[in-house]
C-alpha cells in the first residue's frame, strides 16, 4: 500500500508542482494584459470543462503509457483552477492600493512586486488547494492503464478482480490523505497570508 | 504654488452618454495654504484631486505646480486616501517605510524617520500590528503617517475621515490641525461635509455638478492655531454663519439637480 501511495504522490507532486509553478504565471500575463486575456480566456476555459478521463486515452497516445502521459493529465487538471484564481485574484485588487504606490513614485515593476504579487498570493494558494483536491480526484483517471504502482491503479485493478475489501481499503486511504493534504494546505495558507480575510 | 487652468475632463459613461466630470476649473492654491474642496458627490472634487496627484488624465487644460506642469506622479506630492489603501500584509513601520523604500532610502534612516512620524500619530507601541488588526481611525493615521515620511510639499488628502465614525473623524481633525500646525504643508483636502471644510480650511472651495465646477470660494476667517480651542470655534459666529451659508448652497444644488431629473 505505501508502495502504491508514494508512487502517486510523487505523480501528483510533479503534475500539480508544474501547475504551481505556471498556473500563477499564466494568470499573471492574463490578469495584466487584456489582450493575451482574450486570445486565451477560451482554451482555459475549454480545458477546465473537460473531465480529465475524456483526454486521458489521447495522453497516452502522446506521451506513452508511462508516467509522463500521467503528469500531464495531473498537470492540466491542476493548471486551470490556479490560472483562474490568479486571475480573479488581480482583477480583484482595489484600485486604490496601487495608486497609493503610484503616488509614491513606484515603477511599475515596483507595483508588480510590492502590490499586485503579495495582493495576489491569497487566490493564488486557494487556487493550489482547489487545484490539489482536483489533482486527488483525478488520480484514479491517471491511473487506469498501467496505473501499479499507484493507489488510483490499485483501487481500480483490485475491483476488477473482485478484490473489495483491498478496493475499500484504497478509497479509504486516497480520501483521507486528500482531506490531510488540504487541511495542511489550509495551514500553510493561513502562515502565509495571516492577513486574509481581515479589514483593509 | 497649484495652479489649475482651464481643467476640462468628460467621461463617456456605460449607456455611452458623455459625463462632464470638469467644465472648465481655473483654481490656485498658494503655499502653506489648507485648501478644503467641498461639494456633491459628482462634482469631481475628488477627480480633480487625484489630477493634481498625477493618477489620473484630463482632456484639456494644465496644472502647473511651482510653474512645472504636472506629467505624474511626483516626489514633492503624496496622497491620503478614503480607505486608507494600506498594504494589509505590511506592519505599521513597513507600511509606513514604504513610499521612502520605494526610493531606495536605506532602511535605518527609513525606519529612524518613520519612527518619529509614528509617535506624532500616536501609534507608538504598534509598530509591529498589520492594518487588519487596526481600528480604522488608527488605519488612517497610519495612511497619513505614510504620505507625510516622504516630505511632500504638498498633502492631497481625498475625504480621509470619511470612512471612520463621527467620535474618531473628530479626534482626527484636531490631530490634523495640529499636525498641520506644525509643518505647514500645501494641503488640498477634499470632503463632503461642510463642518470639516470650514474647520480645516483657510479658503473653502465650493464645487458643483455636471459639469464639475467651482461655484464660490469662501475664505474662512478663523483664527489660526485652531487645534486649541476647536469647540470654542464651531461655537463662534462666524463658524455657524459659513456652515450656515454653505449648506444653503449645497442645498440649492441638490434641489436643482433634483428639478433637472425630474424634467428628464
Amino acid at each position: 500500500m505505501w508502495e502504491h501511495l508514494l508512487a502517486s504522490f510523487r505523480r501528483i507532486g510533479v503534475g500539480v508542482g508544474c501547475a504551481i509553478v505556471l498556473g500563477p504565471l499564466v494568470g499573471f500575463l492574463m490578469g495584466r494584459s487584456r489582450w493575451v486575456n482574450s486570445l486565451t480566456e477560451p482554451y482555459l476555459n475549454f480545458l477546465r470543462a473537460l473531465p480529465p478521463l475524456g483526454y486521458i486515452g489521447l495522453l497516452i497516445v502522446w506521451f506513452g503509457i508511462g508516467d509522463l502521459s500521467k503528469y500531464w493529465l495531473l498537470f492540466l487538471a491542476a493548471f486551470p483552477p490556479i490560472a483562474i484564481s490568479t486571475i480573479n485574484g488581480m482583477r480583484g485588487i482595489r484600485a486604490d492600493r496601487i495608486q497609493a504606490a503610484e503616488s509614491m513614485g513606484a515603477n511599475s515593476w515596483q507595483i508588480t512586486t510590492h502590490v499586485i504579487l503579495p495582493s495576489t498570493l491569497p487566490d493564488i494558494l486557494s487556487g493550489i488547494r482547489i487545484a490539489t483536491g482536483f489533482a486527488w480526484t483525478t488520480v484514479v483517471a491517471a491511473e487506469l492503464n498501467n496505473g501499479i504502482p499507484g493507489i488510483g491503479g490499485l483501487a481500480y485493478v483490485s475491483g476488477t478482480q473482485l478484490q473489495t475489501a483491498l478496493t475499500i481499503a484504497c478509497i479509504m486511504v486516497i480520501g483521507l490523505c486528500a482531506v490531510a493534504l488540504d487541511t495542511a494546505l489550509k495551514y500553510l495558507a493561513q502562515l502565509l497570508v495571516p492577513w486574509h480575510g481581515k479589514a483593509s | 504654488m497649484i495652479e489649475i487652468n482651464q481643467l476640462t475632463k468628460t467621461f463617456t459613461s456605460q449607456d455611452g452618454t458623455p459625463v462632464h466630470a470638469l467644465g472648465g476649473v481655473d483654481l490656485t492654491v498658494n503655499d502653506n495654504e489648507f485648501l478644503t474642496l467641498l461639494g456633491p458627490s459628482g462634482c469631481g472634487k475628488t477627480t480633480m484631486l487625484k489630477m493634481i496627484a498625477g493618477l489620473q488624465g484630463w482632456d484639456g487644460g494644465t496644472i502647473t505646480i511651482d510653474g512645472k506642469a504636472v506629467t505624474g506622479p511626483g516626489p514633492d506630492r503624496s496622497m491620503v486616501f478614503q480607505n486608507f489603501a494600506l498594504l494589509p500584509w505590511a506592519t505599521v513601520m513597513d507600511n509606513v517605510c514604504f513610499g521612502l523604500r520605494l526610493r531606495g532610502t536605506e532602511r535605518r534612516a527609513r525606519e529612524e524617520r518613520a519612527q518619529e512620524l509614528i509617535e506624532m500619530v500616536g501609534l507608538s507601541g504598534f509598530e509591529s500590528k498589520r492594518p487588519g488588526e487596526l481600528s480604522g481611525g488608527m488605519q488612517q493615521r497610519v495612511g497619513i503617517a505614510r504620505a507625510l515620511a516622504v516630505d511632500p510639499q504638498i498633502l492631497l488628502m481625498d475625504e480621509p475621515f470619511g470612512a471612520v465614525d463621527e467620535q474618531t473623524r473628530r479626534l482626527l481633525q484636531e490631530e490634523l490641525l495640529s499636525i498641520w500646525e506644525r509643518n505647514r504643508l500645501t494641503v488640498v483636502f477634499v470632503t463632503h461635509s461642510m463642518e470639516e471644510a470650514v474647520l480645516l480650511g483657510d479658503r473653502v472651495v465650493l464645487m458643483s455638478a455636471r459639469p464639475g465646477q467651482i461655484s464660490e470660494i469662501v475664505e474662512v476667517p478663523l483664527a489660526r492655531p485652531r487645534s486649541s480651542d476647536v469647540g470654542g470655534l464651531e461655537r463662534s459666529r462666524e463658524y455657524t454663519e459659513i456652515t450656515a451659508h454653505l449648506w444653503d448652497q449645497l442645498r440649492s444644488m441638490h434641489s436643482e439637480h433634483r428639478a433637472v431629473e425630474a424634467v428628464r
